[in-house]
């Protein structure tokens, strides 16, 4: 006996974990959560309030694409602070500067 | 002897027979009424076109009693042969009415379709099977994250729709392709998309990072004394312009 091919060449931390690798009580799942509930009686139950609505905005008149053309260089910010983009002081600073409405 | 005197061969031992003496009368008799049978034996009407060249002996003897077993014969294709065409014991259902033919593609009526339905999205092209790697490989780079900081919500949010809606228009070209065994067109296919995946990814950081930033100025602003979170008046007052507005127009008035 020896071990599959995936295993000899790799460390089993690096697969993919499967049911097979833990003990039971697993759900692997999709990550994409559950839209209803079960019945005791085997059926199902769509829960409307759950069930996912995915709202396009209107696109008419939108100039953007998911493309920046090659010729502009990619710019990368400058912070004074350590936290950058995050301070909370600048978020701030510049709602202040957008006169505070919102 | 009975068995014997089926066969046809037996016709001459039979007449012989019959000119034997009396002491013989009952055997004889007996082979009379085995000879007629072996040569017309009686059939029914269906079963005309089955031979029965089946070698079992026919389940004859009847079982009359209480709890009897079934005599029927098991063996519903029975005397079916293909090498002596025997046919198939049932009639095969077929109608004398004529087939139908084909209508030519031109005589067909032209199905109408909605010019501007949504799902033409779908296609960058509607009139080509694919696009070309050449035509496929104009892209240029995804967006960085420092691109979208200066971006609205409003403006993340309908560039993440168009970034879905090339994706799947990447998508429907992958399965086109592979449809019609083109052979080309995946490399030039799987960059475009990581540059979409790119910029829907730096849109994602863009956000999350928003958010913390938010979570965080809200804490500072209860410290602020120019920031009025309990909504009553306006949340901001700030008070370098007033302190500002006072002295200028003193300045005007001494003018």
């Amino acid at each position: 006996m020896q071990p599959t091919r995936a295993l000899l060449g790799m460390r089993f931390r690096k697969l993919r974990l499967t049911t097979k690798d833990v003990n039971k009580g697993f759900y692997k799942g999709t990550g994409t959560g559950a839209m209803g509930r079960h019945t005791k009686y085997g059926g199902y139950i769509i829960e409307w309030d759950r069930v996912r609505t995915y709202v396009c905005p209107d696109l008419k008149d939108f100039k953007l694409t998911p493309f920046v053309t090659k010729n502009v260089k990619p710019t990368y910010g400058q912070y004074e602070t350590k936290l950058g983009p995050k301070d909370p002081a600048l978020y701030l600073a510049k709602w202040k500067a957008e006169n505070g409405l919102d | 002897m009975a068995t014997a005197a089926i066969r046809p061969s037996m016709g001459a031992a039979v007449s012989r027979i019959s000119t034997m003496s009396r002491a013989q009368k009952p055997l004889q008799l007996a082979c009379r009424r085995a000879i007629p049978a072996s040569s017309s034996r009686p059939q029914p009407q269906q079963q005309q076109k089955v031979a029965p060249i089946s070698t079992t002996a026919a389940l004859l003897k009847r079982h009359t009693y209480v709890g009897a077993r079934c005599n029927k014969d098991m063996n519903k294709k029975r005397g079916e042969s293909a090498l002596s065409r025997s046919g198939t014991r049932w009639r095969l259902s077929m109608s004398d009415e004529p087939l139908p033919k084909p209508v030519p593609r031109e005589e067909l009526p032209k199905i109408v379709t909605d010019e501007n339905h949504g799902l033409w999205d779908f296609f960058r092209d509607r009139n080509a099977v694919a696009a070309t790697p050449d035509e496929d490989a104009k892209h240029g780079r995804g967006w960085t994250v420092e691109e979208l900081r200066h971006k609205s919500w409003d403006d993340l949010h309908r560039l993440w729709w168009v970034c879905v809606k090339e994706r799947n228009r990447i998508s429907t070209a992958n399965y086109e392709r592979g449809k019609s065994v083109l052979g080309f067109g995946e490399a030039e296919s799987a960059t475009r998309e990581k540059e979409v995946k790119l910029t829907m990814r730096n849109i994602k950081h863009c956000l999350t990072e928003r958010f913390y930033a938010w979570e965080d100025a809200v804490q500072l602003a209860k410290k602020d004394p120019e920031v009025d979170l309990s909504g009553k008046g306006p949340a901001f007052t700030p008070s370098q312009y007033l302190e500002d507005e006072v002295p200028s127009k003193q300045a005007q008035a001494q003018e």
